[in-house]
């Protein structure tokens, strides 16, 4: 196993960021860790980059117990490298960043230079070589740090949403960089980012991390809600735009929901739609080949992502733009 | 008003004549200045750096100190190591009293908590993203802290200006501790003092001339790296 966590906590003033009662990661895989903004995806990745000592819990890595007030944990971080969600580059020419990680390794200068150039080119940043690296743009700076992360010779790289600040062109020259570096290099990658699409088309495995806790399903249609109760007694929870689900909760007031994607069925008419609760008119905006099924987008007011197996799809014959009806039992919504 | 300019044209020819005493005391206040900045920056960078890059119990009483420290008078340093040197003192026998040391000994005592705090307001500014990046790259600490230090070089470097500036331009601590001896302890501010006191103003604006100059000089060579760092 290359990390195995137990019970690991980190908290800051008294609130835990993170708390993962057991996870383990193979080695040589490429990973997701899938999560809305403030689920700890970022504390999550420092703690895997032995910059910060979790509160309390147990971190393994290559089968060793991980010691964060050890002088050797240096050595644990030449091993593991994270690329930060919004890389800074030293003060100086793109070169010079990329020789850093080689030159503190005390390799010779020829070879410096050598793996300097090789790098760059592999990200396509050759010809930057004597740029000032604080004149870069945010991709070309998430490429270069990646180059610098690589000459770092690394067993795990870690990345922080590689592709949330960049353009199309840069994020799909890093997507590439990605599958490059965990096939070619055998580097274990493990990535964070709030784009469940971009998850599954380049991870082996997707972990998804919500509250600092490992969910036990991959959610989504995250929403704030408030849950109220009608005359009849019966709890319902209002969205966002006005929009009503009924649910089955405990729980009153404001509460975080989410909808499962798989719960939801879709027809072209209201009244060929089986199930008659949770019904809503909505528009097709979005289709996505996902291997045995399709994901679906449709706009109902807020944006809801939704699972179509792959037999239903050919039957129903959709077109983007198309009015389709959604609906979803109460048993599909599940609030935090 | 004609005194002065006579007085001032008289303190040019001093200086174009490159006079003999004149010379002395530059060199005297140039040795001492600069001896007292370095060791103070050797000892100041550190400091501020450790104390900005940690957390541990204290510390904003510390930097609270150290500010107060800020307005340290001079003749407060002078009697202070005048205490410990004397023949009296714990440090009498090193006979410190009236050499140049114990002018350096004053001077760093002055300017280490300028260099310190202006070290930790200048790491304090860095982006914290450079110290996570360099320790992730596999950097010691101090790999790290030398990549600190480099990007919070326009401060640093401003701190040692202000420091040089602060030790050349005193008088307090060269006049008690350094007694304004000849050739020896004789710093380009104890002497103006002396000469305004026998009423000779030549040699005195003639060192006033000289020292905003040397002034000038310092800072065109500190600004040059300062310069640098905006790259």
């Amino acid at each position: 196993m290359l990390y195995e966590i137990k019970n690991l906590i980190k908290s800051y003033d008294g609130r835990d960021v993170l708390n993962i009662k057991s996870l383990s990661m193979e080695k040589g895989k490429v990973l997701g860790l899938l999560g809305p903004n403030g689920a700890g995806k970022t504390t999550f990745l420092e703690v895997l980059a032995f910059l910060l000592p979790p509160t309390s819990g147990e971190l393994w890595y290559e089968n060793r117990r991980v010691n964060f007030s050890s002088l050797r944990l240096i050595n644990m971080r030449q091993k593991v490298v994270l690329v930060q969600q919004q890389p800074i580059l030293f003060t100086t020419t793109v070169f010079n960043n990329v020789e850093f990680p080689l030159k503190i390794r005390k390799i010779k200068k020829q070879k410096r230079a050598i793996i300097v150039e090789e790098l760059l080119s592999m990200v396509g940043m050759g010809g930057f070589r004597n740029a000032k690296a604080h004149t870069l743009s945010g991709g070309e700076t998430q490429r270069i740090a990646i180059a610098q992360a690589l000459a770092c010779s690394p067993e795990v790289i870690l990345l922080d949403e590689p592709t949330t600040s960049v353009d199309v062109e840069n994020r799909i020259t890093i997507e590439r960089i990605i599958a490059e570096i965990n096939r070619g290099k055998r580097i274990s990658v493990i990535f964070t980012t709030h784009d469940m699409i971009q998850a599954s088309r380049l991870a082996d495995e997707v972990v998804f991390l919500f509250d600092g806790k490992v969910a036990e399903s991959i959610h989504e249609n995250i929403f704030s809600a408030y849950i109220e109760t009608n005359e009849k007694g019966q709890k319902y929870c209002v969205l966002q735009g006005g929009l009503k689900f009924n649910i089955k909760t405990e729980r009153s007031g404001p509460v975080r929901v989410s909808v499962n994607p798989g719960a939801i069925t879709v027809s072209q008419g209201q009244n060929e739609n089986r199930l008659k609760e949770n019904v809503f008119r909505g528009k097709l905006i979005q289709l996505t080949d996902e291997h045995s099924r399709v994901r679906a987008l449709v706009d109902i007011g807020i944006p809801l992502s939704v699972l179509i197996p792959k037999e239903v799809i050919d039957d129903l014959n959709l077109s983007l733009g198309e009015e389709v009806w959604l609906s979803c039992l109460s048993e599909g919504l599940e609030v935090f | 008003m004609s005194f002065l300019i006579d007085s001032f044209q008289s303190a040019l020819m001093l200086i174009w004549a490159l006079d003999r005493e004149l010379l002395e005391i530059i060199s005297v206040s140039l040795k001492v200045s600069s001896s007292s900045t370095l060791i103070a920056s050797i000892i100041g960078i550190p400091l501020g750096l450790s104390i900005a890059l940690n957390e541990f119990r204290g510390k904003r009483l510390l930097i609270t100190i150290l500010n107060t420290l800020l307005a340290l008078p001079t003749v407060v340093i002078g009697l202070f190591v005048y205490s410990f040197i004397t023949r009296k003192g714990i440090f009498g026998p090193l006979d410190l009293l009236y050499t140049q040391k114990a002018i350096i000994i004053g001077q760093i005592i002055l300017i280490i908590p300028i260099i310190t705090t202006f070290t930790i307001s200048a790491v304090s500014r860095i982006d914290d993203r450079y110290r996570k990046t360099a320790l992730t790259l596999g950097a010691d600490t101090i790999q790290t802290s030398y990549i600190i230090i480099r990007e919070a070089r326009f401060g640093i470097v401003a701190a040692v200006i202000v420091a040089f500036g602060r030790v050349i331009a005193e008088v307090g601590i060269s006049m008690m501790l350094g007694g304004n001896a000849k050739g020896f302890t004789r710093t380009m501010t104890t002497a103006m003092a002396m000469e305004y006191d026998k009423g000779e103003f030549v040699l005195s604006i003639a060192l006033g001339i000289v020292l905003l100059f040397l002034s000038f000089l310092v800072n065109i060579f500190f600004n040059y790296f300062q310069g640098r760092t905006r790259a």
